[in-house]
C-alpha cells in the first residue's frame, strides 16, 4: 500500500515516459515541420557523418564476475558477491522449500514469513522496526526468508537481527490475526482485478488443483490458517540445510566467512522432505477456457499452457530467443501486430520459463471484448508463424543484441552475480554455465529458433483463457475450441441448459421474483419500512440506517462509532444531502434520481417509473443459475439483475455509473432472504466494485409498517 | 548497561569515519566552445555507458498560457530528427542492446541512453541529432498530444489522489511558475501553435544550456574526441534564455479548500512553503520530513498509523527545486475517521517538534538514514550521471556528489527545531481536504 502511494503522487509529479509510437505514418508524407532553418545548420550540414549511425565497435567482453563460496557445518550454502562500488553489503536468507501442498491451509507459509520480523523472543514489532530504521536499514521477511541491506558499517548489526528474527521468532498472535485481516482484505480486493483472477484460474488450469502450483489462497483457506499452523511451517522447512545466504557488495569472503557462521551457525539442521508430483500435462486439444465477469468492457486474453523446460538445458536459452521474438520486448510481433498495427491493446507480451518441476508458456493481452476473437486468432497465427518460417538473420540479430544488452546492464547490480551463483548451486549447472551464456546466445541460428517452435509454441495443445463479459464475447469463441466454464477459482461450472425455461420473458421473471417476495399484494400493503444495517470496512465498525415511506421518501445514514459519516433525506419532493455535519440541498436532476431510487419495491411499478426490461439470458452467480434481466429506466440507464432460476430471488444487482471519463461497475450480490411480515428481504448485501474491498452489510433489524411519522423526513 | 560505552564509542567512530567510508567519485569536467558543458565519468567495472543531457528547461519556463510545453518536448524529441526517420529512435536503441528514457521536472528536462560500451558514438550520435535538428511533423504532434492526453489520463484524473500536487501547488503559488503542473493544461497544447513549439524548440535547446554527462566504460581520450566531433560544430543558440526571476511573496494566512476526487478514503494534505534547494534551512527541512514520515518508526507513521490507528498511510515529501519549494505532509483517513481529527493529530506531531528538542538518539537515527541515502543513489552509472548533471545545473559544482553529505550533516538537533517553527506553521500552508466525489454537496 505505501508503496502504491508512494509511486502514486511521484508518477504524478515527476511526467516519466518514454513516448512509443502507436502509429506508423502510411504511404503519402505528411508535411514537414522542421524546427530549426537550414541557416542555422549550414556548417552541420555539410558534415557527412551526422547522417547515418555511426557503426559501433568492436564488442565489448562481456565478463561475468566468479563469487565466493562456502558451506557451514549445518549445511548452509554461503554466496558472497563482492562489489566494493559502494560501502553497502546487502544479505538474502533464501530457504529452498520445495514446492508443497498447503491443502485447506493455503497460504500459511505466507503468513509464517510475514510474523518472523514481527516479533522475537526478545523484541518487539516496534521495537524491531526502531531498530531498522536507526541505521537507515531495509529489512524485509518471506515464507523463504529474509532480504536486508544497509551500509557497511551495520552489517553486523544488521545481521545479528537477521539471526534473531531467524531463529527466535514469537509470532505474536495479535500481530498473526493483523496479517490474516490484511491477507483477507488483500484477497478481496483481488477478486475484481480480471488480471489476478486470469492468474489464479490458469495455475489450476495448468497444473491441477492437486500440484503445488495449482494451489488458490482463498478467504475459506486464510480462515482455517492457525497460528499452530504457521509455526509448522517454520519449524518444518526453515532449515539451513536448504537454504543459502547471499551476501552482496562491499565484503569479502574471508570478512563473510566469521559473520555468517557467528550468526548462523547455531541454525539447528533438520531433514526436509522432497514430494513428487505428477508432471502437468498441455490440453491434448486447444480449448477455451473462459471465466464471466459480469459488466467488463475488457477480455484478459491468457494463451497457456504447461511445458517441460528445465534450467540450465540449452532450450533455455534458444528458448529466451524465441520468446522475446514473439512476445519478449516492445519490438516483439505480437506487440508490433496486436498494438502498434491493430491498435487491440496497450500491450501484448510472452513469456517462456523455466521451472526444475513444471516450466509454463503464456502469452497474454487485454483487449476490448469487440476485438477478443480477433487477437485470440492473432496470438494463434504468430504461433503459428515462428513454428512454420524461419525468421530473418535480421531480426534474429536484432533480438540477440537486445538480449546481450539487458544481460551487460544486468551485471551492473551485484546481486544478479549472486543470483548467477545461486543458481548454478542450487540447480546444479555448469560452473561456467553463466560465464558461457552470450557464447551460447551468439551460436543460435534460424533453424533452431524453428526446431524451438516446434517444441514449445503449442497453438493446438493450449488452454485459450478469457476472463471477460459472457454475453459479449463467449459464444464468439466456439471456433478456437470447446468452451468450459470456470468459477474465478478454476471451479469448472456446469450450465445446466434445461435449468432455463425458453418461453419466458422478462416480465414473467419480474412477476415470478414479485410472487417470491411475498406476492403484490404484501408488497402494495407495506407502507413504511426501517432498515438496520451493520458492517465493517478496514477493521471499522459501520452502521447505516434506512427510512422509507410510500410513495417515495426516504432517509439514511451512515455512522461509524456514534459519529455520523454521511446522511440524505428526501421528503417526496426535496431533499438534502451531507457528510460530516455539513449539508447542503439537492439539486434538481439530483431529485429526478432520488425519486425513481425511493420508490419501494421498483419491479412493482415500472410502467409508472417508465421503466423497460430485456431479458438477455443466463448466467451463472456463485454456482446459481441465474435469468439475467436488463432494465432501462426512462433517462435511458441501465441496471443488469440476476434473478435466481429456481427460487427466482434477486441474487445480483448491476449498475454501470460513469463519472466524466470514468466508469465504474456496481456489483451488489444480495443473499440470505428470510421473511418480515411476509414479505422476503435479503439480510445479506455485498457490494463491490466501489471500495478497494467489497462490503458487505448484514441486517440486524428491519420494521415494516412501523407507522413512520412524516416527520422523519423533513428536508427542513 | 556494561557495553553501552563500547557502543558508543564504535558510533562516533563510524561518524567520524564517513568521508573515508564513501567511495569518492571521479569526473573530468570541460565547457565545449558553443558553452555545452560535458562531465565524464569513468566506471569500466561493467561494460555498459550511460549517455545523457540535461536541458536546463522545465515547467517554470513556459508562459502561462502555454504550460506543459517543457514535457511535451520531451515526447516531441522522440518523433525523429533530420537524419532519424519517424520511429527509428527506440530502434536504433533496443537494436543495439540499448535502453533509454527521459524525464521532465519544474527545473530541467533528462534524456538519457544506456548502451553497450562499443555504441558510445551511438548514443552521442542520437542525442546532437536531438539537439541540432530534431525535426517534428503535423503527424507526430497529434500523436503524442494523444498520448499526453492519455497519460494525464492515467496519473492524474484516474489515479486516486493522483491530483494532490498539482491541487496543492496551485494554492501555495500565485505568482511563480511552479503553480502549474509540469504536465500542463490541456487546452494550452490544443492552442499552441507550430511557431510556437519552434520558439521553444530554438530557445531552450541550445548546447549553453545543455549538460552532457556521460558514466561507465569508456576511456576519457577517446570519449572526448567523439564529443567534439559531434557537438563542437552545433551553433549556439540565438535567443536569450528566458529564466523566470518572480519572486513569490511570502504567505501570511493560511489557505484551505477541499477537493472531491474518486476515493474512498478522505486525506488531508498540508503544503508548507519551504527555502530553496541547497540553502542550510533546506537541508534542516529535509531531515525533519524523514523526523516525521522516513520509515515505521517515525513519529508520523508510529503516533497516527500504529498506536492511534487514525491514518492508513501517512507521508512527508519535501520539493527541491531551484526557487523556493514546498515539503507537503499527508494522512489518509482509515475509515470512519474525521479529516479534521487526523488533521488535528498530524498537528499535535508537528507542534511536538517545534516545542521539543529532538533526542539525541533520533538525530542520530536521521543522519544514519540521510547518509544511507546517500550513498546509495550512486549504484548505478545511470544515477551517477544524472547527478553529476543536476549537481552543476543547480549549484555550478558537481563535485557536490562527493561532498554534499556534510551540508546534511551541518545540520544540528536546534536547526531542525527552528526550521519546524520557521516554516511548519498554520500562516505558511495550504491544507486540502480530499473527500470522495460521492460526499459532494
Amino acid at each position: 500500500m505505501k508503496k502504491i502511494l508512494f509511486f502514486i503522487l511521484f508518477g504524478a509529479l515527476f511526467s516519466q515516459c518514454t513516448p512509443k509510437i502507436t502509429d506508423a505514418v502510411g504511404g503519402a508524407k505528411d508535411t514537414v515541420k522542421e524546427a530549426v532553418e537550414d541557416a542555422a545548420t549550414a556548417a552541420t550540414n555539410q558534415e557527412t557523418f551526422r547522417h547515418s549511425a555511426p557503426t559501433p565497435g568492436p564488442a565489448p567482453v562481456i565478463k561475468v564476475k566468479d563469487a565466493a563460496n562456502f558451506t557451514l557445518d549445518n549445511g548452509l550454502k554461503i554466496i558472497v558477491a563482492e562489489n566494493n562500488k559502494l560501502p553497502v553489503v546487502s544479505f538474502q536468507v533464501f530457504v529452498d522449500v520445495p514446492p508443497l501442498v498447503e491443502n485447506d491451509q493455503a497460504g500459511a507459509a505466507s503468513i509464517a514469513g510475514d510474523l518472523l520480523s514481527r516479533g522475537t523472543t526478545t523484541k518487539t514489532k516496534s521495537e524491531i522496526d526502531e531498530a531498522v530504521d536507526f541505521i537507515g536499514a531495509d529489512f524485509s521477511s518471506y515464507s523463504s526468508g529474509i532480504y536486508a541491506s544497509s551500509l557497511k558499517k551495520h552489517t553486523e548489526t544488521l545481521m545479528a537481527l537477521a539471526a534473531d528474527v531467524l531463529l527466535n521468532p514469537s509470532f505474536p498472535r495479535e500481530e498473526f490475526e493483523k496479517i490474516k485481516t490484511q491477507t483477507l482484505s488483500g484477497l478481496a480486493s483481488n477478486k475484481d482485478d480480471p488480471n489476478a483472477i486470469a492468474s489464479n484460474v490458469s495455475n489450476v488450469l495448468n497444473y491441477g488443483k492437486d500440484h503445488p502450483y495449482g494451489e488458490i489462497v482463498t478467504e475459506e483457506t486464510v480462515g482455517n490458517i492457525t497460528l499452530q499452523g504457521a509455526k509448522n511451517y517454520y519449524n518444518t522447512y526453515m532449515k539451513p540445510n536448504i537454504g543459502y545466504v547471499i551476501i552482496v557488495g562491499d565484503i569479502s569472503a574471508a570478512e563473510a566467512k566469521p559473520l555468517a557462521e557467528k550468526y548462523f551457525g547455531g541454525w539447528g539442521k533438520g531433514t526436509v522432505a522432497k514430494k513428487e508430483y505428477a508432471m502437468p500435462k498441455a490440453p491434448s486439444k486447444t480449448q477455451v477456457d473462459f471465466v464471466s465477469k459480469s459488466g467488463a468492457v475488457q477480455s484478459v486474453i491468457n494463451v497457456t499452457y504447461p511445458v517441460d523446460l528445465k534450467p540450465g538445458t540449452d532450450d533455455v536459452i534458444q528458448g529466451r530467443v524465441l520468446n522475446t521474438i514473439i512476445g519478449g520486448y516492445f519490438g516483439s510481433r505480437l506487440m508490433q501486430n496486436l498494438r502498434e498495427d491493430k491498435a487491440y491493446t496497450y500491450g501484448a507480451r510472452s513469456s517462456l520459463s523455466y521451472d526444475p518441476y513444471v516450466g509454463v508458456f503464456k502469452a497474454s493481452a487485454s483487449v476490448r471484448n469487440e476485438v477478443t476473437q480477433g487477437s485470440i486468432q492473432e496470438f494463434l497465427n504468430e504461433m503459428n508463424r515462428l513454428r512454420t518460417e524461419k525468421v530473418s538473420e535480421k531480426e534474429l540479430t536484432s533480438v540477440k543484441n537486445y538480449i546481450t544488452g539487458s544481460f551487460a546492464r544486468s551485471l551492473e547490480d551485484g546481486q544478479t552475480v549472486a543470483r548467477f551463483a545461486r543458481n548454478i548451486a542450487r540447480y546444479n549447472l555448469p560452473a561456467d554455465y553463466y560465464a558461457t551464456y552470450l557464447e551460447k546466445l551468439n551460436a543460435v541460428t534460424a533453424d533452431d529458433i524453428m526446431a524451438m517452435a516446434q517444441k514449445y509454441l503449442k497453438p493446438d495443445n493450449a488452454h485459450i483463457l478469457v476472463v471477460g463479459n459472457k454475453g459479449e464475447v463467449a459464444e464468439t469463441l466456439s471456433e478456437f475450441g470447446e468452451i468450459n466454464y470456470y468459477d474465478t477459482y478454476g471451479n469448472k461450472l456446469i450450465v445446466e441448459e434445461s435449468a432455463a425455461d425458453a418461453n419466458i420473458t422478462a416480465e414473467m421473471v419480474i412477476d415470478k421474483y414479485l410472487s417470491a417476495i411475498g406476492g403484490k399484494e404484501k408488497l402494495m400493503a407495506v407502507k413504511d419500512l426501517s432498515m438496520t444495517m451493520g458492517a465493517e470496512m478496514m477493521g471499522q465498525p459501520l452502521e447505516m440506517v434506512l427510512v422509507q415511506k410510500a410513495p417515495n421518501k426516504v432517509m439514511t445514514k451512515l455512522t461509524s462509532q456514534g459519529m455520523t459519516i454521511q446522511e440524505s433525506v428526501f421528503d417526496g419532493t426535496k431533499g438534502k444531502q451531507g457528510q460530516m455535519g455539513q449539508s447542503a440541498m439537492m439539486a434538481p436532476e439530483d431529485i429526478a434520481r432520488v425519486k425513481k431510487q425511493a420508490t419501494l419495491f421498483p419491479e412493482m411499478k415500472m410502467q409508472e417509473l417508465g421503466s423497460t426490461a430485456k431479458l438477455v439470458g443466463t448466467e451463472q452467480v456463485d454456482g446459481k443459475n441465474a435469468y439475467v434481466v436488463e432494465v432501462t429506466d426512462s433517462d435511458g440507464k441501465k441496471v443488469t439483475n440476476f434473478f435466481d432460476t429456481t427460487s427466482f430471488l434477486k441474487i445480483r444487482e448491476i449498475t454501470v455509473i460513469e463519472a466524466g471519463d470514468q466508469t465504474m461497475t456496481l456489483i451488489k450480490d444480495m443473499s440470505d432472504y428470510k421473511a418480515v411480515d411476509g414479505v422476503m428481504f435479503p439480510y445479506t448485501t455485498t457490494t463491490s466494485g466501489a471500495m478497494p474491498a467489497p462490503l458487505v452489510m448484514k441486517v440486524t433489524d428491519i420494521k415494516v409498517n412501523s407507522g413512520v411519522a412524516d416527520s422523519a423526513f423533513s428536508v427542513e | 548497561m556494561k557495553r553501552q560505552p563500547a557502543i558508543f564509542l564504535l558510533l562516533l567512530a563510524s561518524i567520524i569515519h564517513l568521508q573515508a567510508q564513501m567511495n569518492k567519485i571521479d569526473f573530468v569536467e570541460y565547457d565545449l566552445d558553443n558553452g555545452m558543458h560535458v562531465i565524464l565519468h569513468q566506471d569500466n567495472s561493467t561494460p555498459i555507458v550511460a549517455v545523457s543531457i540535461m536541458y536546463h528547461v522545465g515547467s517554470k519556463n513556459e508562459q502561462p498560457d502555454r504550460t506543459g510545453f517543457a514535457h511535451f518536448f520531451e515526447h516531441l524529441l522522440f518523433e525523429g530528427s533530420e537524419n532519424i526517420e519517424r520511429g527509428q529512435f527506440d530502434k536504433h536503441i533496443n537494436g543495439s542492446g540499448g535502453a533509454n528514457n527521459a524525464n521532465t521536472w519544474y527545473d530541467r528536462t533528462y534524456y538519457y541512453e544506456i548502451l553497450p560500451s562499443n555504441q558510445l558514438a551511438l548514443g552521442l550520435w542520437l542525442e546532437s541529432e536531438r539537439l541540432l535538428h530534431a525535426k517534428v511533423d503535423i503527424k507526430g504532434i497529434e500523436t503524442q498530444r494523444e498520448v499526453v492526453k492519455e497519460e494525464r489520463r492515467q496519473r492524474i484524473d484516474n489515479q486516486p489522489y493522483g491530483s494532490i500536487v498539482s491541487e496543492a501547488l496551485k494554492r501555495a503559488y500565485t505568482t511563480h511558475p511552479y503553480q502549474w503542473p509540469v504536465i500542463g493544461y490541456m487546452e494550452h497544447l490544443n492552442a499552441a501553435q507550430e511557431e510556437d513549439y519552434v520558439n521553444f524548440y530554438k530557445t531552450y535547446y541550445v548546447p549553453e544550456n545543455a549538460v552532457l554527462s556521460i558514466a561507465g566504460d569508456l576511456d576519457i581520450d577517446e570519449a572526448k574526441k567523439l564529443i567534439d566531433k559531434y557537438f563542437s560544430t552545433i551553433p549556439r543558440g540565438k535567443t536569450a534564455i528566458k529564466r523566470p526571476s518572480i519572486v513569490e511573496p511570502e504567505m501570511t494566512a493560511e489557505v484551505r479548500d477541499t477537493i472531491y476526487d474518486n476515493i474512498q478514503l478522505p486525506a488531508v494534505v498540508q503544503t508548507y512553503r519551504i527555502p530553496a534547494q541547497g540553502t542550510p534551512d533546506f537541508y534542516a527541512v529535509d531531515l525533519l520530513t524523514k523526523l516525521l514520515a522516513q520509515g515505521e518508526s517515525s513519529r508520523l507513521n508510529k503516533a497516527l498509523v500504529d498506536e492511534q490507528q487514525k491514518a492508513l498511510f501517512v507521508g512527508n515529501f519535501p520539493f527541491a527545486l531551484e526557487d523556493p519549494g514546498v515539503a507537503l505532509a499527508f494522512g489518509i483517513a482509515n475509515m470512519g475517521v474525521n479529516p479534521s481529527d487526523l488533521e488535528a493529530a498530524m498537528d499535535a506531531e508537528i507542534a511536538k517538534v517545534r516545542e521539543e528538542l529532538i533526542s539525541e538518539k533520533e538525530f542520530q537515527k536521521l543522519k544514519n538514514q540521510t547518509e544511507s541515502d546517500f550513498i546509495g543513489t550512486n549504484a548505478k552509472v545511470t544515477g551517477i550521471a544524472e547527478s553529476l548533471a543536476n549537481y552543476h545545473m543547480y549549484y555550478g559544482d558537481a563535485n557536490l556528489i562527493n561532498t554534499e553529505i556534510d551540508r546534511f550533516l551541518a545540520v544540528t538537533r536546534e536547526d531542525i527545531q527552528r526550521v519546524a517553527k520557521k516554516y511548519f506553521t498554520p500562516t505558511n500552508r495550504v491544507v486540502l481536504y480530499y473527500l470522495p466525489k460521492t460526499e459532494q454537496p
